[in-house]
């Protein structure tokens, strides 16, 4: 019994050893020493699909950086820590990199519960949290001046999907399905206003926790308000699993997502189920843009001709807008938020330019696209050429 | 009238539709509980590793499904004898609850592995099965539907025949409830037990495949929720019953289908929790058991082992305290000081734990839920009344043991497993309690800015001062448990703990000292969870949750069942082997799993052994 445990302990030390070795193998020609970015979030675990996008969108940014020299003659590197995007977790590693001195900027974490329980700790310790995920209303004002976002938030996003749906789509009578966690919550809220404000109706609410995977019940439900459109207020593995029911239920409606379902899992996942359906997207991979297409190409040149989805993105352009903050104040903690307070119009490939926002150090005025799926991709949607 | 007519009959056939998929989930679970005897952690991550093994045959190497049904059957079955022999065999004459521990550190192994083999993206799953459906009023059911029927009814005749008629389903039955009368009697119980377990391995793994199918997706995770639905129709049939588990699993989802219909999808496991709490109350034997009286449950007295503990001498307890007491002087660092404070803050829910389980002999994994009503209790006093921490502190703790012990009464006519999956779906219920009433909790959203912890108006908020702060704490509520073991109250305890019938012929109250019992182990939990709020400083509904309680649970058994200074070095190993294997990056909860078997493969009786 022994001998078996030793072996797998054997095992796992080599494949971790020569794992290390591996990341460690490139040679740099820097000077000086390198520059750290810690980041908090799951490597393993149920979000574990999320951190090992962010992995790629910023190794790819990285490779770019220090491959044209880094940040003055430095490299730019970082730590991930993995969180499980739990509190209990989360706090802990913003408490190694709080103390651990090389670090002069945090990314992450993933969910609002680990980002924000760290989010104190982080802004105490002077410390810059660059959350690029968290929509949580509250989420920079959990720290203070030391946390930041480039995630749109619900008061930005919301309105949008409500305005392609009533505005550009005509629907009158709108049946909604949202994810009841604190992102759809915040989203249904402010998505309900916006379009009582445009004289539509919200005819049935169906709101689901994230774990759910029946949704026949809540289909008959809907059914029954004689809805003209379906609005998912949803994550993509959980839209593709009710647009997967909606059909087999022979409803055919127009279906209306908001921006998380622009990922590539939302089409594999969904299939032909997913035909036809809009959603209000932020990224479009085919975007004639040149720097949307450079990065598209670098990117799946770099992963096995994967496209990109919204998180890879979000994570490239993370790191750059961190990187010219280091370049504008300095590679320090106080350079990076005097950096982040001053840059303007930063490259993205999100958002195009990058500036925040002052009072709540969000994105300024992000803008959106209307999307379709169409022959299992997302292409831009123009209303009016579809009507004629 | 016509129309609520038509509803409500599409609204039964959604029912019956995904109540079918629980009552097969069941059926896997009903054998572990029927004959193996044992709360099987690893059930949910073989029924994964079906799914996954039926995914890759079909999609992967394009085998045809009966092959695919094969395949899976055989992997699954195989892994259920490896879980045997490697979780179960060895620990063969040690406590009952050693194995629960080992199938929690296997199924860390199995999520892990199949992760890391395959990624954690969920991958899609197009069923081979024609996309045929039958229409029935508004609605429609599937070919799919019809054969995930024909497998449960199939599957359930077939065992219930088995067990009923068959020399070897004796055998296994005998074995399930007396071990060693059954050997005595020439049965070869290993042998008995490994085909009980290769059994509901392959029943669990053709569960997952078909579910993969039905829902078209697989993912590492997707056991959880399909667990705790099946223990839910478990319960509902009666645990352990094979056509009970099948019905269990329909009325279930008539149930959610119903409730869903009257109020709204979210509150669909709420009501699913609060049938199977009012059936517990009700009928705890389940609706198709006719019998008023509990099965004798061969648990009882031999649940706890009676196995000499390490003695730690008290200059040792008092020196390893002094030491923790002095570290944050002589060597602040503060990642250093976060570690050892959750270890603490979870040392105390821990302590919670080996005192109702280890003292009390109630299987316990519904801790989280107390944590949560500690941490919204003081969070809204802080917050909405604007009450010191301090006091705020005390009341959520106070009120934790009240409403605590005042909802889990319906789990005090129950024994071991029952009570572990009824304080299980407790938990639940005040998780989607939070989650739905929002006027008060914030719903989904959660508390924001709570204050940070204070004593005497100084806000507590450096590293070595929360740390400070949470060992007193600890060391505070160890001090009363001790306390309380050592009197003639915790001489109650463990007299419940061996033989409630003994001790009831003994004129003890059962219901009055098991409440005692919860009380006092809420108070822990609840002032635990109070100070984590503080010290977050946001939470929400999933801040507490069911891994959290079985990570307790898991502590207090490795530490020694009912041992206090036990449960606090379980705490102690399990917060910081993770932070030891950051390095190993996707490897470490593998890693993890690996030192779980390893560690109660050697010390069954826990760390420091039983009190």
């Amino acid at each position: 019994m022994f001998k078996r445990y030793a072996l797998w302990i054997a095992l796992i030390a080599v494949l971790s050893t020569s794992l290390v070795a591996f990341a460690q193998s490139d040679s740099p020609t820097f000077t000086g020493d390198p520059i750290y970015i810690g980041v908090s979030g799951p490597l393993t675990g149920s979000l574990a699909q999320y951190g090992a996008q962010w992995k790629k969108g910023f190794d790819l940014a990285l490779a770019e950086i220090n491959g044209a020299g880094g940040i003055d003659g430095r490299e730019l590197i970082y730590i991930f820590e993995d969180s499980q995007s739990d509190p209990t977790q989360s706090v802990i590693v913003a408490q190694q990199f709080v103390a651990d001195e090389r670090i002069i900027v945090e990314l992450g974490d993933f969910s609002s519960t680990a980002s924000m329980a760290a989010s104190p700790i982080y802004q105490r310790g002077g410390l810059v949290q660059f959350g690029f995920t968290n929509s949580h209303p509250d989420f920079t004002f959990a720290g203070g001046e030391y946390t930041w976002s480039t995630s749109v938030t619900q008061a930005q996003a919301s309105p949008a999907l409500a305005d392609f749906a009533v505005t550009r789509l005509g629907l009158e009578n709108i049946a909604v399905f949202q994810l009841n966690n604190d992102w759809g919550l915040a989203t249904y809220d402010y998505f309900t206003n916006r379009v009582a404000e445009l004289g539509a109706n919200v005819v049935s609410t169906q709101s689901y926790l994230a774990d759910d995977t029946d949704f026949r019940s809540a289909i008959t439900n809907i059914r029954n308000a004689n809805p003209d459109g379906i609005v998912l207020i949803s994550y993509a593995p959980d839209a593709a699993l009710i647009a997967q029911q909606i059909r087999e239920a022979g409803l055919d409606l127009p279906l209306v997502g908001s921006g998380s379902l622009q990922t590539p899992d939302f089409l594999t996942l969904g299939a032909d189920a997913v035909e036809g359906a809009l959603v209000i997207g932020q990224f479009l991979p085919s975007n004639p843009r040149p720097d949307v297409q450079a990065f598209v190409d670098a990117y799946r040149e770099a992963y096995d001709e994967e496209t990109p989805d919204l998180f890879a993105v979000i994570a490239y352009d993370a790191i750059n807008i961190i990187a010219e903050a280091i370049r504008l104040g300095g590679p320090t903690r106080e350079g990076v938020l005097e950096g982040l307070k001053t840059l303007q119009a930063v490259p993205s490939i999100l958002y195009g330019t990058v500036t925040f926002d002052p009072e709540n150090r969000r994105v300024l005025n992000p803008e959106f696209v209307d999307l379709i799926v169409d022959g299992g991709a997302f292409i831009p949607f123009d209303a009016q050429a579809s009507s004629k | 009238m016509e129309q609520s007519l038509s509803i409500f009959f599409d609204q039964t056939v959604n029912g019956l539709v995904i109540g079918n998929i629980y009552g097969l989930i069941a059926v896997g679970l009903a054998v572990i509980f029927g004959v193996a005897n044992l709360i099987n952690f690893a059930h949910g991550s073989v029924y994964m590793v079906g799914a996954y093994v039926g995914w890759y045959s079909i999609m992967q190497l394009g085998l045809p499904l009966p092959v695919a049904f094969v395949v899976v059957a055989v992997i699954c079955g195989i892994l259920g004898i490896l879980i045997e022999r490697v979780g179960l065999r060895p620990l063969h004459g040690s406590a009952r609850i050693a194995p629960l521990l080992a199938t929690i550190g296997i199924s860390f192994i199995l999520d892990q592995l199949v992760q890391i083999l395959f990624t954690p993206d969920p991958q899609r799953f197009e069923s081979p099965i024609p996309a045929i459906r039958i229409p029935i009023g508004t609605t429609s059911i599937g070919l799919l539907d019809v054969l995930i029927a024909a497998v449960a009814i199939t599957i359930a005749t077939l065992l219930y025949v088995f067990l009923r008629y068959s020399k070897l389903g004796w055998a296994l039955r005998a074995t399930s409830q007396d071990r060693e009368a059954a050997q005595q009697m020439g049965v070869d119980v290993n042998q008995v037990n490994r085909i009980a377990f290769a059994l509901a391995a392959i029943l669990g793994g053709i569960a997952g495949l078909l579910v993969g199918m039905y829902f078209q997706t697989v993912y590492p995770t997707m056991s959880a929720q399909a667990v705790l639905k099946g223990f839910a129709a478990n319960l509902l049939g009666g645990l352990g019953s094979i056509p009970g588990a099948l019905l269990g699993g329909l009325l279930l989802g008539l149930v959610e289908s119903y409730g869903v219909a009257l109020f709204s999808t979210s509150y669909r496991s709420l009501f699913a929790f609060i049938i199977v709490i009012l059936m517990l109350l009700l009928r705890p034997n389940g609706l198709f058991n006719p019998k008023r009286q509990l099965p004798p449950e061969p648990l009882t007295g031999t649940f706890i082992p009676n196995n000499k503990r390490i003695h730690i001498p008290v200059w040792a307890t008092v020196l390893g305290g002094v030491v923790a007491l002095s570290l944050p002087f002589f060597f602040p660092n503060p990642y250093v000081m976060q570690v050892l404070t959750n270890a603490w803050l979870i040392g105390m829910v821990a302590l919670s734990v080996t005192l109702v389980t280890g003292t009390a002999g109630q299987i316990s994994l519904g801790q989280a839920g107390f944590l949560a009503i500690g941490a919204y209790t003081a969070s809204l006093l802080t917050l909405r009344l604007q009450l010191p921490f301090e006091l705020a502190l005390l009341c959520a703790a106070l009120f934790t043991a009240a409403l605590g012990t005042l909802i889990v009464l319906p789990a005090f006519r129950l024994r071991s497993h029952y009570v572990a999956i009824a304080t299980i779906g407790i938990s639940e219920i005040i998780n989607q309690i939070i989650l739905n009433w929002r006027p008060v909790t914030n719903g989904a959203l959660g508390l924001t800015n709570i204050p940070p912890p204070s004593l005497l108006g100084h806000e507590i908020v450096r590293p070595q001062e929360v740390y400070l702060f949470a060992f007193a704490l600890l060391v505070g509520v160890a001090l009363l448990q001790w306390k309380l073991i050592n009197s003639p109250l915790g001489r109650v305890w463990r007299a419940v703990r061996e033989d409630e019938v003994a001790a009831q012929a003994y004129g003890i109250n059962l219901n009055y000292y098991k409440g005692l019992a919860f009380a006092v182990s809420a108070f822990i939990a609840g002032l635990s969870g109070a100070f984590m709020a503080h010290m977050y400083t946001y939470i929400n509904y999933q801040t507490f949750t069911i891994p959290l309680s079985i990570l307790a649970l898991t502590m207090a058994i490795l530490g020694g069942m009912g041992n206090i200074l036990g449960a606090i070095v379980g705490a102690l190993v399990l917060t910081i082997l993770p932070e030891l294997f950051r390095d190993l990056m996707d490897f470490r909860y593998l890693m993890y799993g690996v030192m779980l078997v390893a560690l109660i493969r050697f010390r069954p009786q826990g760390l420091l052994g039983t009190e």
